[in-house]
C-alpha cells in the first residue's frame, strides 16, 4: 500500500524540472494499477519520483508530509532500501541502462541488494522465461531498437521482483509493435498481484489495464476516473483536460487538415535508392517521390529503415542512388545545404550561446528577420537567453527557426512528439500546418494523432522497402489506423551480423573455404618466385661491376634460380588458379542452392513480382560475379598486395631513402585510386540505374512487338527504346570520364616509380651513401614492384561492380519470407474466416479490412467489378502472399501457423491461369494427387467431364499436354484442373473464374464438372458470370476492397443496387450471346 | 577501425581476469616510462599482442603486430645507414619513438575496453574489497565511450545541416570556434544523459554504502596468475635490457 499524507514537493536544486506538486492526499492499494495524467509540468513525474524516493534524495527540494509504502517511510529511509519494495522504468531509453550488456543490466538490481548468485541466476532464468527475452540476451544494449531497450528495463526491474512498479512514460519512445509488447509486460505484471503506477500521456494502450486514472492540474490532484468514465468523455472534453485520445478508434482526422489534391511538383525524387550497412542491406527503394508543399508522415516499426532513408535523403548518410530536389540531382553536400534535420535529440544540434546566435549561425538574414521568424514561432523574448536554459519544445523550435532563417526547402524530423503532452502536440501540429506552403515536412513518427491532425501524406516503410505511399484521405485515414492498432507484436531486431564485401562472399564458400586458402598460398608463393629472378639478376650484376669476370661456372647458379624462380612461378600460379576455381564453382552451386531455398519460402506474389527475366539473371549473370571475385580477386589480389609490401621491407633494407621516395609515390598513386572509387561510386547508381532501365526497355520493345506491328505503333516504341540506349551510352560514358584522369594518373604513378627514384638513387651513388650494385637491385625491387600495382589495381577496380551484383543478390535474398508455422491442421472445421483483413499490393491497398465466414458445405460466391479484390482474396487464402494486418482462419486457425504443404492438402485452389507440365495428360492430372493409380486419376476424368475429349486423341491419357497444348481449349485445360480437384478431395475448394471460358457449346459439361466437385465442401467461388453463382449459400459483393454487401441472390437483387448492376449487366451479355447464337 | 566499445570475450580462448588486466596496463604504463630500448618495449609489446589475440580479438591483435613491424622495421634500418638528410631523419626519429612509447598503454588499455563487461569489471574488483566509490568512475568511464560515439555521430551530422565545417582548414584556421561547436552540444547532451543515468542508477539500489553482490564468478584462475608473474618479468626485463642497452651492452 502507498500512502500519500498531505505531501507537497517543490524542487530546490539545480537537478529536475517542473514545479513540483501541493497537497497529495492519496493512497494506492496493493494490486492497484493506476494511471498519473495531465499535461507536461502537471506533477506526474514529480509523483513518480516522490515514489521511488528520488525526490527528495536525488533531486533535493522542500518537502512536506510523508510517503509510505507499507511501512516504509520514503521521504526519510535511504534509496537503497526504497529501490527493494519500489522499481522504476523511465522515459529515456538512452540513459537508464549503467551496463553495456543485457545480462549484466538484468542482473544489475539483484546484485545491488547483495542477493546470493544462485537466487540472481533462479530470477534471471524466470525473467527470461516470463518476460520473453531469450533474443535480448547477452547482446550490447546499444545495438537494440527503443523497444527492446524498455522491455529489458522492463525486465530488470521483474528481476529484483519488488512490489512496486513506478514507471514514467516508457512508451515515449516505442513504435506500435512495442507499445503491444509494453502492454503484454504489464498485463503480466498486473497479473502477478503487483502494484503499477505509471505515468503517461499515451492513454489508448493503458485503458483496459487501468484501474485509476489519477488527473494531475498544477500539482493538484483534481479528478480521478475510472476506464469506463475517461472512455465516455469526448475529444472536446479530453482536449480541455490536455489528455490524449484514449481510443484509437475513435480519432478523426482534424477537420482544418483538408485533402491534399494530388498536384504539385514532386519536391523529392530519388531513384535507386541503395544502402548497406556492414553487408546487410537497410534501403531499397526503386522510385520516390516526394510532394511539394506537403506534410508527409513516414511510418514503419522501428528498424525499418525510416532514419537511415531521411538521413539518404537529406544528405548526412551515405546511400547509392539518385536524389533530386525540385528536379535537380544534387550531391550529398548540396542536399545538406539544403533540408535540415530536427533531431529527437535537440541538444545535438544547438551550437551556440544565444537564440539569436543560434538563429543567425551561417544563415544570411537580418537580425530583424530572425526576430520575425522567432516571434512567428512563439520563441519571442527569449532571443538573448541561452537555448539550453529553454523547455524542450522551446529548444525543438528554435531547431526549427534555425532551419527558416537559413531558407532550407525542407525540413525533416525524427520523431518529433515523442513524450510531448497533447498541447505540445497540438501546437506542433498546427505550426507545421502554417508553415506548409513555404516548406515541405517529412516526419518520422509513431503518433497517429499527430498524423491525423496535420499530415496529408503517409509513407509507410517497412524492411528497408516502400510498402505504400498514400494521401490521408478518407480511405487513407482507414488505412493509417489500420496499421496503428493491428495487433502484431513480433520483434523485427535481429541480431544483424556484420560483413565486409569479401566477408558476404566467403560466408557462401562453406567447406570450400580452405581452397580458397591454398589457393592464396600458392598465389603468394608463385608471386615470391615471380620476384626471386631480380635477385639472380642482382647477384649477376654485382659480381660483373665488381669486375670479376663471368664465367659459366659463376653465373650457373644464379641461371639456374632464375629458370627455376619461372618454373615453380608457372607451377603455383596455376595450382593456385586451380584451386581458387574450385573453390569459385562449388560457391556459385552454393549460392544458387541458397537462392533456390530462399525462394522458396517467399511468397509466391514476390516472385511474380520480380519477372522471369530478373530472376533468371539472378540466377545465372549475377551470380556469376561471384567467380571473378573467388577465382581472381581474392587470391590473386592478396598475393600481389603481401608480395608488393615484402619486396618494400627488402627496398627499404637495401636503402631506406629510395624506398621512402617510392612509399610517398605510392601514396600518391593509392591516393588518386582511392580518388576514382569514390567518384566511380558516386556516379555508379546513375550507371546501373540506366542499364536497368535499358534492360526493361529491351523486354517492353521485344515482348511488345506484336502489338506495336498490329498497330503500326513502331516508332513511339522504338524511340523509348532508342532513348535508353543513348542514356546508357551516356551515362556509361559520363562514368568513364569522371575516372579516366584518375586512372591515369595512378597507372602513371605505379608504373614508373623508377622514374622518381632512378635520379635520387643516382645522386645518393655520386655522394658515396650507396653502392653501384645496391642502387641497381634497388631499381630492381622498383620494376618488380609496378606490374603488380597494376594488377592489383585492376582488380580493385572491378570491385565496385562486384559488389553491386553481389548486393542484388543478397537484396533478391532478403525480403522477408512468407510466415509459416510448423503446426499440423487442427482446425475444428473446415470454414473459413476472414478477421479485419487488410492487404496492398505494391504499394496500393487492394483489401481494405474485410471480415467474412465461408461456412463448411456451403458455396459462397465472390462478385465485383474487376478490381474490386475478388482474385486476391483467392490468392490470400492459398496463402501466396501475408496479411498486412487482421487473420485469416481456417477452421478456427490461423493460417500462419501451419506449413504451406499442410494449407495445401486442405484447399484445392483454381487459378485463372491455367498451366499444364509438359507430360502426358495423365500425369498432369495425377499432380492432384502423386499416389493415385492409373484408374482413379480415370475416375476422376471422368467426373470431371475430360474423359471424352482425351480419348480422341491419338494416344489418349498418355498424350504429351506441350505437345498438345494448342489442341487444347481454355475450357478443356480448365476440366482437366477440375479433375486434379476431384482428384486431390481437399476440403476447401476456391475457383477463381472456373466459369471463364464456357461457351454454349460446353456450358452444360462445365456445370455439371463444377457440381461434381463442389459438393459437400467448403466452396469459394469468384465469377463474372452471375448466373452461375445465383444459388449459392452466400454472395459477397465487393467494392473498392470492401464488402458492399452480403446475402442470398434474392435479397441481394431487392436491396442492394451494386449487385443489381452487375446482374443486369450480365443478364444483358447473356441475351447478346443468345441472340447472336440464334442468327447464325 | 570499428568504434564500437562493447566488451566481450565468449570468442577468447582465454578469459582472463580484470584486475590482471589492469595490472597489465599498470605495467605497460610503467615499461614505456622507464624503458629506453627498442628490443624490451617490442618483446614487450609482441606478448601484448599475443594476448589479445588469445582474448578473442585476433584480427585487431594481427594489425597492431603488423603495425609494430613495420615501425621496428624501420627504425632498424635507420640506425644503419649514414649520411641521410638530417631533417627526414628527425622526423621518422620522432614518429616512431612516440609510436613506440604509447603501443604498449594503448593497447593495453583497449584490452581492457573490448574485452570487460561493466558488470564483470565491478565485480571482479568488489571481490577485491575495494569502495565501489573508487570503482564507479571507472566503469562510468566505460559506459560513457559508446554514448560519447554516439553523441560525436549526431553531433556531426547536426553540424552538415547548419554549415558548420569540420575541414583541416576550418579546424586550423578557427580552432577555438570548432572546439566550440563540438563542445556546446557535446557537454549539454552528455550532462542530461549522465543526470538521468545517475537517478536511473540510484533508483534501482546502487549505493556507495552498501555491499554489493555478483551474478559474475570472479576468481583468479592459473592463467591469472600466469600473465601477472609474466608481465611483470617482461618489464623488468625491459628495464634491465634498457639499461644494459645504455651501458654499451650488445654494441
Amino acid at each position: 500500500m502507498i500512502r500519500f499524507d498531505n505531501v507537497s514537493f517543490h524542487y530546490g536544486g539545480e537537478r529536475g524540472t517542473g514545479e513540483g506538486v501541493d497537497n497529495i492526499n492519496l493512497s494506492i492499494n496493493d494490486g492497484e494499477f493506476i494511471v498519473l495524467c495531465g499535461s507536461s509540468g502537471c506533477g506526474k513525474t514529480t509523483l513518480t519520483r516522490l515514489i521511488n524516493g528520488l525526490a527528495p534524495h536525488f533531486y533535493p527540494g522542500e518537502l512536506e508530509g510523508e510517503v509510505f509504502i507499507n511501512d516504509i517511510n520514503v521521504s526519510a529511509s535511504e534509496l537503497s532500501e526504497t529501490s527493494k519494495v519500489v522499481g522504476s522504468v523511465f522515459q529515456n531509453p538512452k540513459s537508464q541502462f549503467f551496463n553495456i550488456d543485457t545480462t549484466g543490466e538484468l542482473v544489475f538490481g539483484c546484485e545491488n541488494q547483495g542477493m546470493s548468485r544462485e537466487e540472481i541466476s533462479e530470477r534471471l532464468i524466470k525473467t527470461e522465461k516470463d518476460m520473453k527475452l531469450h533474443a535480448l540476451m547477452g547482446r550490447n544494449i546499444f545495438e537494440l531498437s527503443g523497444g527492446e531497450k524498455q522491455q529489458i528495463a522492463c525486465g530488470s526491474v521483474y528481476t529484483t521482483q519488488p512490489d512496486v512498479y513506478v514507471l514514467d512514460e516508457p512508451s515515449s519512445n516505442l513504435d506500435r509493435k512495442a507499445i503491444h509488447r509494453l502492454h503484454e509486460i504489464l498485463r503480466k505484471i498486473r497479473e502477478s498481484g503487483k502494484t503499477v503506477v505509471i505515468s503517461e500521456h499515451r492513454l489508448y494502450y493503458l485503458m483496459d489495464l487501468a484501474d485509476r486514472f489519477i488527473y494531475l492540474d498544477d500539482g493538484i490532484i483534481t479528478a480521478t476516473y475510472t476506464p469506463d468514465e475517461l472512455e465516455k468523455l469526448s475529444d472536446g472534453e479530453l482536449s480541455k483536460l490536455g489528455l490524449r485520445c484514449t481510443d484509437l478508434n475513435k480519432l478523426e482526422k482534424n477537420p482544418d487538415n483538408a485533402d491534399f489534391g494530388n498536384g504539385g511538383i514532386p519536391v523529392i525524387e530519388a531513384i535507386d535508392l541503395n544502402c548497406t550497412r556492414g553487408g546487410n542491406q537497410i534501403l531499397d527503394i526503386e522510385r520516390l517521390r516526394l510532394p511539394e508543399h506537403s506534410v508527409i508522415a513516414v511510418i514503419g516499426d522501428n528498424g525499418s529503415g525510416k532514419s537511415t532513408m531521411t538521413e539518404a535523403l537529406c544528405g548526412v548518410g551515405t546511400s547509392d542512388g539518385s536524389i533530386a530536389f525540385k528536379g535537380r540531382y544534387l550531391s550529398d553536400r548540396q542536399r545538406a545545404d539544403k533540408s535540415f534535420m530536427v533531431m529527437q535529440d535537440v541538444n545535438r544540434q544547438l551550437f551556440s550561446d544565444s537564440v539569436i546566435e543560434e538563429v543567425m549561425l551561417n544563415a544570411s538574414v537580418e537580425r530583424e528577420k530572425a526576430l520575425e521568424i522567432l516571434d512567428k514561432l512563439g520563441l519571442k523574448g527569449t532571443e538573448e537567453r541561452h537555448p539550453s536554459s529553454l523547455s524542450g519544445g522551446q529548444k525543438q523550435r528554435v531547431a526549427i527557426a534555425s532551419a527558416l532563417c537559413a531558407g532550407k526547402e525542407i525540413i525533416f524530423y525524427d520523431e518529433p512528439t515523442s513524450g510531448l503532452d497533447r498541447r505540445g502536440m497540438e501546437r506542433f501540429g498546427s505550426l507545421l500546418h502554417e508553415m506548409r506552403n513555404e516548406i515541405t515536412s517529412v516526419i518520422i513518427t509513431h503518433d497517429p494523432e499527430l498524423i491525423l491532425r496535420c499530415c496529408t501524406h503517409i509513407l509507410h516503410i517497412e524492411g528497408g522497402r516502400v510498402m505504400g505511399f498514400y494521401p490521408l484521405n478518407t480511405d487513407g485515414v482507414q488505412r493509417v489506423r489500420g496499421y496503428f492498432m493491428s495487433e502484431s507484436d513480433e520483434n523485427t531486431s535481429k541480431k544483424r551480423k556484420k560483413y565486409g564485401m569479401f566477408g558476404r562472399v566467403l560466408k557462401y564458400t562453406g567447406k570450400w573455404k580452405k581452397y580458397v586458402v591454398f589457393a592464396v598460398i600458392f598465389m603468394v608463393l608463385g608471386a615470391i618466385c615471380g620476384a626471386l629472378p631480380y635477385a639472380g639478376i642482382y647477384d649477376l650484376l654485382t659480381a660483373f661491376l665488381n669486375g670479376n669476370g663471368l664465367t659459366l661456372q659463376s653465373t650457373l647458379p644464379d641461371i639456374a634460380l632464375i629458370l627455376g624462380a619461372g618454373i615453380l612461378y608457372a607451377v603455383a600460379y596455376t595450382t593456385g588458379l586451380q584451386f581458387s576455381h574450385r573453390a569459385a564453382y562449388h560457391t556459385l552451386e552454393n549460392i544458387r542452392v541458397s537462392l533456390q531455398e530462399k525462394l522458396d519460402g517467399q511468397p509466391l506474389g514476390n516472385i511474380h513480382d520480380m519477372g522471369i527475366g530478373t530472376v533468371k539473371k539472378l540466377f545465372n549473370d549475377d551470380i556469376e560475379s561471384v567467380e571473378l571475385m573467388l577465382a581472381h580477386v581474392i587470391p590473386e589480389g592478396f598475393s600481389n598486395i603481401f608480395v608488393g609490401s615484402l619486396i618494400l621491407l627488402i627496398l627499404i633494407a637495401v636503402d631506406w631513402q629510395m624506398a621512402l621516395c617510392s612509399v610517398v609515390v605510392l601514396l600518391l598513386g593509392y591516393a588518386a585510386s582511392r580518388q576514382m572509387y569514390d567518384v566511380g561510386m558516386d556516379k555508379m547508381g546513375y550507371y546501373f540505374a540506366s542499364s536497368k532501365r535499358l534492360n526493361n526497355s529491351i523486354i517492353e520493345y521485344v515482348s511488345g512487338m506484336e502489338v506495336v506491328r498490329v498497330f503500326n505503333r513502331s516508332n513511339e516504341s522504338g524511340e523509348r527504346f532508342e532513348d535508353s540506349v543513348y542514356k546508357y551510352r551516356d551515362f556509361g560514358l559520363e562514368w568513364y570520364k569522371v575516372c579516366w584522369p584518375w586512372m591515369a594518373l595512378y597507372g602513371s604513378l605505379f608504373a614508373n616509380i623508377t622514374l622518381y627514384s632512378l635520379p635520387l638513387g643516382g645522386l645518393l651513388v655520386i655522394l658515396g651513401h650507396l653502392t653501384l650494385s645496391r642502387y641497381i637491385l634497388a631499381l630492381c625491387l622498383s620494376y618488380a614492384l609496378g606490374p603488380l600495382l597494376i594488377h592489383t589495381l585492376a582488380l580493385i577496380g572491378t570491385l565496385p561492380r562486384v559488389n553491386y551484383k553481389i548486393q542484388s543478390i543478397e537484396k533478391a535474398l532478403d525480403r522477408p519470407a512468407l510466415k509459416s508455422g510448423n503446426e499440423p491442421f487442427k482446425g475444428t472445421d473446415h470454414s473459413i474466416t476472414f478477421d479485419k483483413v487488410r492487404f496492398a499490393y505494391k504499394g496500393d491497398e487492394v483489401i481494405k479490412g474485410i471480415s467474412f465466414t465461408a461456412k463448411e458445405g456451403q458455396m459462397t460466391a465472390l462478385v465485383g467489378e474487376s478490381g474490386s479484390g475478388k482474385s486476391t482474396i483467392a490468392r490470400l487464402i492459398a496463402h501466396y502472399y501475408d496479411v498486412d494486418s487482421g487473420c485469416i482462419r481456417l477452421g478456427g486457425q490461423d493460417i500462419n501457423e501451419m506449413p504451406l504443404e499442410t494449407l495445401g492438402d486442405q484447399i484445392s485452389y483454381v487459378s485463372q491461369e491455367l498451366f499444364l507440365f509438359n507430360k502426358s495428360i495423365m500425369e498432369n492430372i495425377r499432380i492432384g494427387k502423386p499416389d493415385a493409380t492409373d484408374e482413379e486419376v480415370r475416375e476422376a476424368a471422368r467426373r470431371a467431364g475430360c474423359e471424352d475429349f482425351i480419348l480422341n486423341f491419338e494416344n489418349g491419357y498418355d498424350t504429351m499436354a506441350g505437345a498438345c497444348g494448342n489442341k487444347l481449349s481454355g475450357g478443356q485445360k480448365q476440366r482437366i484442373a477440375f479433375a486434379r480437384v476431384l482428384l486431390k478431395n481437399a476440403p476447401v475448394i476456391v475457383l477463381d473464374e472456373a466459369t471463364a471460358f464456357i461457351d454454349p457449346e460446353n456450358e452444360k459439361k462445365m456445370n455439371d464438372a463444377i457440381e461434381e466437385i463442389t459438393r459437400n465442401k467448403t466452396v469459394l467461388i469468384i465469377a463474372h458470370k452471375l448466373s452461375s453463382i445465383a444459388k449459392a449459400d452466400k454472395i459477397i459483393v465487393l467494392g473498392k476492397g470492401r464488402i458492399v454487401e452480403q446475402g442470398t441472390h434474392s435479397e441481394l437483387i431487392k436491396e442492394c443496387d451494386e449487385y443489381r448492376k452487375l446482374w443486369n449487366a450480365t443478364e444483358e451479355s447473356n441475351r447478346w450471346i443468345l441472340k447472336g447464337g440464334a442468327d447464325s | 577501425m570499428d568504434l564500437t566499445f562493447y566488451g566481450e570475450e565468449t570468442k577468447g580462448l582465454i578469459s582472463v581476469d580484470p584486475r590482471t588486466k589492469v595490472l597489465i596496463f599498470i605495467t605497460s604504463s610503467l615499461v614505456c616510462v622507464s624503458s629506453f630500448s627498442d628490443l624490451g618495449i617490442a618483446l614487450y609489446s609482441v606478448v601484448l599482442c599475443i594476448l589479445f589475440a588469445l582474448c578473442g580479438k585476433p584480427m585487431t591483435a594481427l594489425k597492431a603486430g603488423i603495425a609494430l613491424g613495420v615501425v621496428l622495421f624501420v627504425r632498424a634500418v635507420m640506425g644503419s645507414s649514414q649520411g641521410a638528410p638530417e631533417l627526414i631523419v628527425m622526423i621518422l626519429t620522432l614518429v616512431t619513438t612516440s609510436f613506440m612509447f604509447a603501443f604498449p598503454p594503448i593497447m593495453s588499455v583497449l584490452l581492457i575496453i573490448k574485452t570487460t563487461r561493466i558488470s564483470h569489471f565491478l565485480s571482479a574488483f568488489q571481490a577485491m574489497h575495494i569502495p565501489v566509490k573508487a570503482i564507479v568512475p571507472a566503469a562510468v568511464f566505460f559506459r560513457f565511450l559508446p554514448t560519447v560515439t554516439d553523441e560525436w555521430n549526431g553531433i556531426r551530422k547536426a553540424m552538415a545541416f547548419r554549415g558548420i565545417s569540420l575541414s583541416p582548414v576550418q579546424v586550423i584556421t578557427h580552432p577555438w570556434r570548432t572546439i566550440e561547436y563540438v563542445l556546446i552540444p557535446m557537454l549539454f547532451s552528455s550532462i542530461s544523459v549522465m543526470e538521468e543515468l545517475a537517478a536511473a542508477t540510484m533508483a534501482r539500489g546502487m549505493d556507495v554504502d552498501v555491499r554489493r553482490s555478483s551474478y559474475e564468478k570472479v576468481k583468479l584462475r592459473a592463467a591469472d596468475y600466469l600473465l601477472i608473474v609474466l608481465f611483470i618479468a617482461l618489464f623488468a626485463l625491459s628495464v634491465i635490457v634498457g639499461e644494459m642497452v645504455k651501458n654499451g651492452a650488445f654494441l
